[in-house]
């Protein structure tokens, strides 16, 4: 993509662009009809919006987006026909309320993923519509204000009302532009690609959720507020609807999750489709409207399931840049065993003490006791199965160990959040790597730099140094996704490193590499302990370890097997029968 | 309201619960028995269950069932025809759409198609009332049966103070509900089918070492599943007026149920139906009855952040 | 070493050039081997070689890239993964993978499920019930419910009840004491005794090899030794490639 130098001007400069043309197409219609339709598409852009915000880049499907848009409308009508309230002040404190329901909605239910959470937030707004019927408002009519038609947003020429929506539309543009391109946008997006490694790259998984939920219920809350002056009407099933949630999901779907233009594009192209098919067919089809949503969401699903926007990007995107040159590999040559400095008797940067853990009857890791000394390169290894991984989850605060103390320098960190282990200094890579695979390389390391950053500059000169560190700053632009096994573990370790640890614990860096890409991760490794970071690194396989390390620790079955220098470890017997089976010595001897 | 009174009422109430519950245990067998074979959660499950209501509707009255089996029996008749019918849509429903985005294709997708499936069902959902708008209109209707204005007495009790009545139409409903889960239930223990789709539904990359089409179990168990589903919904016909938005108020009672029951549990998912059941009627003793639905909604949001595993299910992970 | 009458007589498995991975990533590079009919085959290598991922070829649940597998002749690739098992091919997959809410017998009983299985069910049953006798005695109880060497018993039973001709065996003591490794071991070659060829995968080289007719080495994806088990167990290259010194 070549879109580097006018990231900042292009996004803004497209959005005006796109409101003048709006604006002006709105104003040469004089049909009051279509001048509906025109205030309606970005109405429902605008909830495209505010779903997008959520649950496009935080990839947490919301059923219930109706909840925030139906308190906002009934706010709106409620305070103008009890209080007297105008719509100029009571569409922002709508935006307000649905806030605060957004947040109130959002503590419980952020405990929940996936299908439990899209659930969950389906039964808000329809336990809401049965509160509201029973409350005696099946139709609220907002009364007509003839001495002062302004004040009230009723005006004689609808355009009005489709100059003001657009003014929301690109209000909320702007603002999701703006996050998307950010630390927020950045964090959320993240959290959808990999939640666990999002926590674990010190993003505080539930703060960002709850922002984001916070401001989409917002802007759903204003533009409910802002739709029930336009209809002048408010009726439960209206405003909460299930069409209401699905169109704003659907809108979102259509046009593009995780981008600003997504929920324009899809309102602009369905919006009007349905409600002219409406319009004609209606008396005919009563429920046209909802087929052609159904028809919609089924289709983008099965075609272009990220949405009209990526699968042009994508197109575009092929044939622009189909050559970013791999260059050759260096040759393999192993690297001499560089003599380390001797750690023994220094300070100790992790200590464990008697940690176990079992899942069910199984004794995962079983009263583990070590210590790890600042600045060494400590191997554990062991057969499948020893409790290696479960180790390292137990360490940076992914599960909680059932008895035992971990200490990380001289703290004991037990219960503490993955993200708030891994500010204090304790940085992991993933057995299984777990990139963000949609974002770019660069954007993947930015995320995990945001830990000490105080700005998004700082977040992406951190990033920078650890590109160049590892040796990706080529890769930069790249897709995670289209990387390498060598690539995506260098990526992970870049990631890792960009929260600036002080302890690095790498879960199987060297797995699945060929003879001369271990050595390319080997020799990054080591200079990243020249720089004084303590590395714990779990391996199966000890060939390359042995050239790494400068201790062992062997888990099997959970417990501590032996401890000590390479040369020792290999020839202990518990450990040649772990690896090799009993009958080795048996039979060599 | 005098002690008596309230007894009365408690009773009647608990009695209508357990008549209704039992066909939601009905219901909620179909959406378990799909989640927990395919673990795709079908958001159109209310749906089909409305289209098992129109054919039995329209068994009942244009090809004449109340003449061949007699107007008392012919609703329920109605109903069970319901059942192929719907699982033949059910098959083709898989096959056309559902089978994209889930089973090996689904685990190919983002986050295991996951959000696919929901979306898509969601899609099918919009697709099937709003089409189903057109096809058999807006206005409300029902299968009427001399059964379901009449009921049994019970009592009276307690000298003559207590007398329960207990509708006959929603007691042949339960027990031939209830006869079907049984049903089920032996499909599922005993027959080949049955264990290969149990199988399918705990390992499936194991199930295919066994030589099990997964696929085919699949469509299957989305096909049984919408069936089962929709012969629920022909039993509740012939006790309640139903329009083809009709699916989304129970598409939550049923998930209600399921999640109650552990999502994936057959047996479970009966049990928890059959308790939305009972918090629907009982809750109107204490609320008034526009509120039955929140209560269901409350109960289901309060059940999902408490114990997502379920009351009486085995546990399951919340993703 | 324990030999079969029929050894080389006839090729049950035969793979050639094979190449196969997840999504862009190759795991196994021009992998060839071949088990003949009644033999005992053992594949060792450290852990990340390929292991599984060969076994999960064979079985179709990892697409191939190229090279070909043939079953007893014929083309295995062309054949839906969920109809390899009814030409006579049984996969005991790594970390057993029993159905857990079946019980002991249904898990067999779909063992079962090819025709093969059926029309000697009752055979089968008898004679696995010899074998792992504790599967008798356990069988209405839920498969999770069983202990690690159990489910692995029930795992290899399972894969026995579909009357197959070769069976394929991941890693059948991972995670077990080595007491219950050894009985699982005893139990193979047993099984293997009766006339039936053996593919089998192990971490543990000293004893796959010690009960193979034939071995191969696997490292990065690919076979880099191949041959007479007591010549592997002399290679030094062996303890290299798992201990690294």
């Amino acid at each position: 993509m070549k879109t580097s130098n006018r990231k900042l001007a292009g996004p803004g400069l497209a959005i005006i662009l796109f409101g003048i043309v709006y604006a002006a197409v709105t104003g040469f219609i004089s049909n009051s009809y279509y001048q509906l339709i025109m205030t309606v598409v970005p109405v429902w852009a605008v909830m495209g919006l505010s779903w997008n915000l959520l649950s496009g880049y935080s990839g947490l499907v919301s059923f219930g987006h109706a909840a925030f848009f139906g308190l906002g409308a009934y706010f709106v009508a409620l305070a103008q026909i009890h209080w007297g309230l105008t719509p100029w002040i009571g569409i922002p404190l709508a935006g307000v309320l649905g806030g605060i329901a957004g947040l109130v909605v959002g503590l419980p239910t952020f405990r929940l993923r996936g299908h439990y959470f899209a659930l969950a937030m389906l039964a808000y707004p329809l336990a809401l519509l049965y509160v509201f019927e029973w409350l005696g408002y099946q139709e609220l009519t907002l009364p007509m204000q003839r001495e002062a038609p302004m004040l009230a947003m009723q005006f004689a020429d609808h355009r009005v009302h489709a100059f003001l929506a657009l003014a929301l539309m690109l209000g909320a543009m702007a603002l999701t532009s703006r996050l998307e391109r950010a630390r927020f946008g950045l964090s959320l997006v993240a959290i959808k690609q990999d939640e666990a490694a999002a926590e674990a790259a010190g993003i505080n998984t539930l703060a960002w959720k709850l922002k984001a939920i916070t401001l989409s219920g917002a802007m759903a809350g204003a533009i409910g507020g802002f739709y029930a002056v336009v209809l002048l009407v408010v009726t439960p099933p209206a405003v909460f609807g299930m069409l209401v949630s699905a169109q704003a999901l659907i809108v979102a779907m259509f046009g593009g999750v995780g981008t600003v233009w997504g929920p324009v594009i899809g309102a602009v192209v369905l919006v009007p489709l349905s409600e002219i098919l409406h319009a004609r067919l209606g008396n005919v089809i009563p429920g046209i409207q909802g087929v052609v949503y159904g028809i919609a969401i089924v289709a983008v699903i099965l075609l272009a399931p990220e949405g009209v926007f990526w699968k042009m990007k994508d197109l575009l995107f092929r044939r622009a840049t189909k050559s970013v040159p791999t260059p050759p590999a260096a040759a393999a040559v192993p690297l001499p065993i560089t003599a380390r400095p001797d750690h023994a008797g220094k300070s100790v940067i992790l200590e464990l003490r008697n940690v176990s853990k079992a899942f069910g009857g199984l004794k995962a890791v079983q009263d583990v006791s070590f210590d790890v000394a600042n600045g060494e390169i400590l191997g554990i290894i062991g057969p499948n199965g020893a409790g290696k991984t479960t180790l390292f989850n137990l360490l940076n605060g992914f599960i909680v160990p059932d008895q035992g103390e971990v200490r990380f320098e001289g703290r004991d960190i037990v219960g503490d959040k993955p993200y708030r282990i891994c500010t204090a200094g304790v940085g992991r890579t993933f057995q299984v790597v777990r990139p963000f695979r949609r974002m770019t390389v660069e954007q993947n390391v930015i995320a995990g730099a945001f830990v000490h950053a105080a700005s998004d500059d700082a977040a992406r000169a951190t990033a920078r140094e650890a590109l160049v560190e590892v040796g990706l700053d080529r890769h930069a632009q790249r897709l995670a996704g289209g990387l390498t096994n060598k690539e995506l573990r260098l990526l992970e370790l870049a990631r890792a490193l960009a929260g600036r640890p002080k302890l690095l614990l790498l879960d199987e860096t060297l797995a699945g590499l060929g003879g001369g890409d271990v050595e390319e991760v080997i020799a990054v490794v080591r200079k990243l302990a020249a720089k004084g970071i303590t590395i714990v690194i779990i391996e199966h396989t000890m060939p390359a370890m042995v050239r790494l390390v400068d201790r062992f620790i062997v888990l099997d079955h959970g417990a501590v097997l032996a401890t000590g220098l390479p040369a020792e470890v290999t020839r202990n017997e518990a450990v040649i029968d772990a690896y090799l089976g009993k009958r080795w010595r048996a039979e060599s001897a | 309201m005098s002690a008596a009174q309230f007894a009365e009422n408690f009773l009647q109430a608990l009695s209508a619960g357990l008549l209704t519950g039992a066909v939601y245990g009905l219901m909620c067998v179909g959406l378990s028995l799909i989640f927990g074979v395919m673990r795709v959660i079908n958001f159109a499950q209310g749906d089909f269950m409305m289209l098992g209501m129109y054919v039995a509707y329209y068994a009942f009255g244009l090809f004449g069932a109340h003449l061949l089996f007699g107007a008392a029996l012919a609703p329920y008749v109605a109903a069970l025809i319901a059942g192929p019918v719907i699982f033949i849509a059910g098959l083709l429903v898989h096959k056309l759409l559902v089978s994209r985005v889930s089973g090996m294709r689904g685990s190919a997708l983002e986050s295991e198609g996951h959000y696919a499936q929901l979306i898509l069902t969601l899609g099918i959902a919009l697709v099937i009332q709003n089409g189903g708008l057109w096809v058999f209109g807006s206005a409300p209707v029902s299968i009427t049966t001399p059964l379901s204005s009449s009921a049994w007495e019970i009592g009276p009790l307690h000298g003559d103070l207590i007398s329960i009545f207990v509708n006959q139409g929603q007691t042949v409903a339960a027990v031939i509900a209830v006869l079907a889960v049984l049903g089920f239930v032996l499909l599922m223990g005993r027959s080949r089918l049955g264990k290969s789709l149990r199988a399918a539904a705990d390992n499936p990359e194991a199930a295919i070492y066994m030589g099990i089409d997964v696929d085919r179990a699949h469509r299957l168990a989305f096909g049984f599943g919408v069936a089962i589903t929709a012969i629920g919904g022909g039993l509740l016909a012939s006790s309640y007026p139903f329009q083809p938005y009709v699916g989304l108020e129970y598409v939550i009672v049923m998930y209600a149920g399921v999640v109650l029951g552990g999502l994936g549990s057959v047996a479970g998912a009966f049990f928890g139906g059959l308790t939305i059941g009972l918090v629907q009627q009982l809750s109107t003793l204490v609320l008034p009855n526009q509120l039955q639905n929140t209560a269901i909604f409350v109960v289901f949001l309060v059940i999902v952040l408490l114990r997502p595993q379920g009351l009486f299910g085995r546990a399951a992970r919340r993703t | 070493m324990p030999t079969s009458a029929s050894a080389g007589e006839r090729k049950v498995l035969e793979i050639t050039g094979l190449e196969a991975g997840y999504g862009g990533i190759p795991v196994l590079h021009d992998v060839a081997l071949r088990v003949d009919a009644g033999e005992f085959v053992a594949i060792v290598g450290p852990n990340g070689a390929g292991k599984s991922t060969l076994f999960k070829t064979i079985s179709g649940i990892v697409a191939a890239r190229s090279g070909s597998i043939r079953f007893e002749g014929a083309d295995l690739l062309a054949v839906p993964p969920a109809a390899r098992p009814h030409l006579g091919l049984a996969h005991v997959p790594e970390g057993r993978q029993v159905f857990p809410s079946l019980t002991v017998l249904e898990n067999l009983e779909m063992g079962a499920y090819t025709e093969a299985g059926r029309r000697t069910w009752k055979d089968n049953l008898e004679k696995i019930h010899a074998w792992f006798p504790v599967l008798a005695e356990r069988s209405k109880a839920a498969a999770g419910s069983l202990s690690g060497g159990q489910q692995q018993m029930l795992a290899i039973a399972r894969g026995l009840a579909s009357s197959p001709r070769l069976l394929l065996l991941d890693e059948p003591s991972m995670g077990l004491a080595p007491s219950t490794a050894d009985e699982i071991f005893e139990r193979i070659v047993a099984i293997h005794q009766a006339g039936l060829a053996v593919l089998l995968v192990e971490q543990r080289v000293a004893e796959a090899l010690h009960y193979a007719d034939r071995g191969y080495v696997l490292e990065a994806g690919r076979i880099v030794l191949q041959g007479a088990p007591r010549a592997l167990r002399s290679d030094d290259r062996v303890r290299q490639a798992y201990l690294g010194m």
